[in-house]
């Protein structure tokens, strides 16, 4: 047993050297696709971590009047609004939040960008009531209701700004997606090519093989093994990458975005089996059609 | 050992072309039996020869070689019948980057023989073929007459119980060929049958073994201890 995989190691080793610079086209090639896949399975990590998070935060904004625009909202309207809200059975929790809150919030917000504070001054920001909805869905029935009372002075869905953000990030996913699947095709074929003109270069030791009654795995467990080789390879460099560049990439954005929440070295180390698995099977896949349309030719 | 029963194949060349190479043939060959397969180009040998060894299936008829029944053989059976079966081709087709123990070796490796089966029986019948002193010497470094040794000993080392040989004289000269001759003789003698499909017609009368005479695909003479044409 040892002597026959010997056997079948030294031979993909030797299609693997007989030229090297297809090896490195192939391995490359891979990379690049898988790399791409790897990236869109991060991004859809990302927008499910952001979309978790952003959904429990989901909040309407009630602006109240302050004098600017509309006539201030007083105590009264302030506590019928509060109460008619509570009420409401769509809504969850109602916080008040008054213009110090809310400057302090702004304040920490952009904390790193002194030039904004200065814009803002402390009373500009309007005092509002946050109403976290039980299904975010219910939105127009807070809007239609509470629209006219007296006092209030714009009714905000954040969950827009959000849909807006992963409209974005899906179409962004998409397109790396179907790159992804291009690539991996052009790859697929790299690597039955390559498998072909192994086999092809190899097609007077294989006839003897099969003359001597060699088994068809025997046979063909080395063409096997040496695109498996460049599949694992390639999956092993896209995750070097991605590990690489992602976690940089995302550290540096949630210093930018302090509203949400970013993926990790965690999530990049688990999208490694996934790739390699994919690496395993997109070379398995095509050198076994490549073999199998060497065999009847 | 072997035994065809009405076995009919065409070749397609193109939609209505088509090209009879055996027809309708029925033939019998016995353990240990010698024959010698001779006829023109074209009149069905290497048909004959890929059909015993399951390179091709027949259109019609039934072909049995080593027990087995070719026209129902499932394909991953396929090698455990080419491992009863020795090939010998007209060409050597020996391994050029391997040397002469270790291309008779590889055909052991490649059925999975452990090392120390190849360790013994390699130089056992590397001496039968009479090429123990060429053990370590590459294919291009031998006489053609040496490499078709080489070529038999590669067929016999698994000892398998039929051996075919396609032309084994066809590439060397008289005198080698004798030699051959001899050795596939002395092969013949340990119980192995031996097909030998040629055109060589001084090796067919000296031999003096059954003949079997095709023409266009239909077997026109099988005769025991008989000589390559009518005329003698």
């Amino acid at each position: 047993m040892s002597a026959r995989w010997r056997y079948i190691i030294q031979e993909s080793a030797k299609g693997l050297r007989r030229n090297p610079l297809m090896t490195v086209a192939v391995i490359l090639s891979i990379t690049v696709s898988l790399t791409l896949l790897g990236a869109t399975l991060l991004l859809r990590d990302q927008i499910d971590l952001a979309t978790d998070d952003w959904v429990e935060q989901v909040e309407v904004s009630i602006f109240l009047c302050d004098g600017t625009t509309c006539p201030p909202i007083t105590d009264e309207q302030q506590e019928t609004l509060r109460r008619d809200l509570e009420d409401q059975p769509v809504v969850e929790e109602v916080i008040y939040e008054s213009k110090e809150e809310a400057y302090e919030r702004f304040s920490e917000l952009f904390k790193d960008q002194p030039n904004m504070l200065e814009i803002v001054e402390p009373d500009i920001l309007p005092a509002s009531f946050r109403v976290s909805l039980v299904d975010p869905d219910e939105f127009l029935i807070i809007r239609d209701q509470f629209e006219a009372y007296p006092g209030v002075e714009d009714i905000v869905d954040q969950r827009e700004i959000l849909t807006q953000f992963l409209n974005f990030t899906r179409i962004v996913r998409n397109g790396a997606l179907a790159i992804a699947v291009i690539q991996l095709a052009a790859a697929a074929l790299l690597i039955g090519n390559t498998i072909l003109m192994s086999a092809f270069a190899r097609r007077e030791q294989t006839a003897i093989m099969k003359l001597v009654g060699a088994s068809n795995w025997y046979i063909r467990l080395p063409f096997l093994m040496e695109a498996v080789i460049t599949g694992l390879l390639g999956a092993l460099v896209s995750w070097g990458l991605l590990y690489g560049v992602v976690p940089r990439v995302t550290e540096g954005l949630s210093q930018e975005v302090l509203l949400m929440p970013f993926i990790g070295v965690t999530e990049v180390i688990a999208a490694g089996p996934p790739l390699l698995l994919a690496g395993f099977g997109i070379a398995a896949i095509s050198s076994i059609v490549a073999l199998w349309f060497f065999q009847d030719s | 050992m072997i035994k065809l029963k009405n076995v009919t194949k065409t070749y397609k060349r193109g939609a209505d072309d088509e090209v009879v190479a055996l027809k309708d043939v029925s033939l019998e060959v016995g353990k240990g039996e010698f024959v010698f397969v001779v006829g023109p180009s074209g009149s069905g040998k290497s048909t004959f020869m890929k059909l015993l060894t399951r390179e091709q299936l027949p259109d019609a008829g039934e072909i049995y070689v080593a027990g087995k029944d070719l026209t129902s053989l499932r394909s991953w059976k396929i090698p455990a019948l080419r491992r009863e079966i020795g090939y010998v081709f007209q060409d050597f087709k020996l391994l050029p980057n391997k040397s002469v123990s270790e291309n008779v070796a590889f055909a052991l490796e490649v059925i999975g023989k452990g090392r120390r089966e190849i360790q013994r029986r390699v130089p056992e019948v590397l001496e039968l073929v009479g090429l123990e002193d060429k053990t370590g010497a590459m294919p291009h470094e031998l006489s053609g007459g040496q490499q078709q040794r080489v070529s038999i000993a590669r067929a016999f080392v698994n000892n398998p119980r039929i051996l075919l040989c396609d032309e084994p004289t066809g590439n060397l000269d008289p005198s080698t060929s004798v030699g051959i001759m001899k050795l596939l003789d002395r092969i013949n003698r340990t119980g192995a049958t031996v097909v030998m499909a040629t055109h060589d017609q001084h090796i067919v009368d000296s031999m003096r073994r059954r003949v079997i005479e095709l023409e266009n695909g239909v077997v026109v003479r099988d005769q025991s201890r008989g000589v390559y044409g009518y005329a003698g």
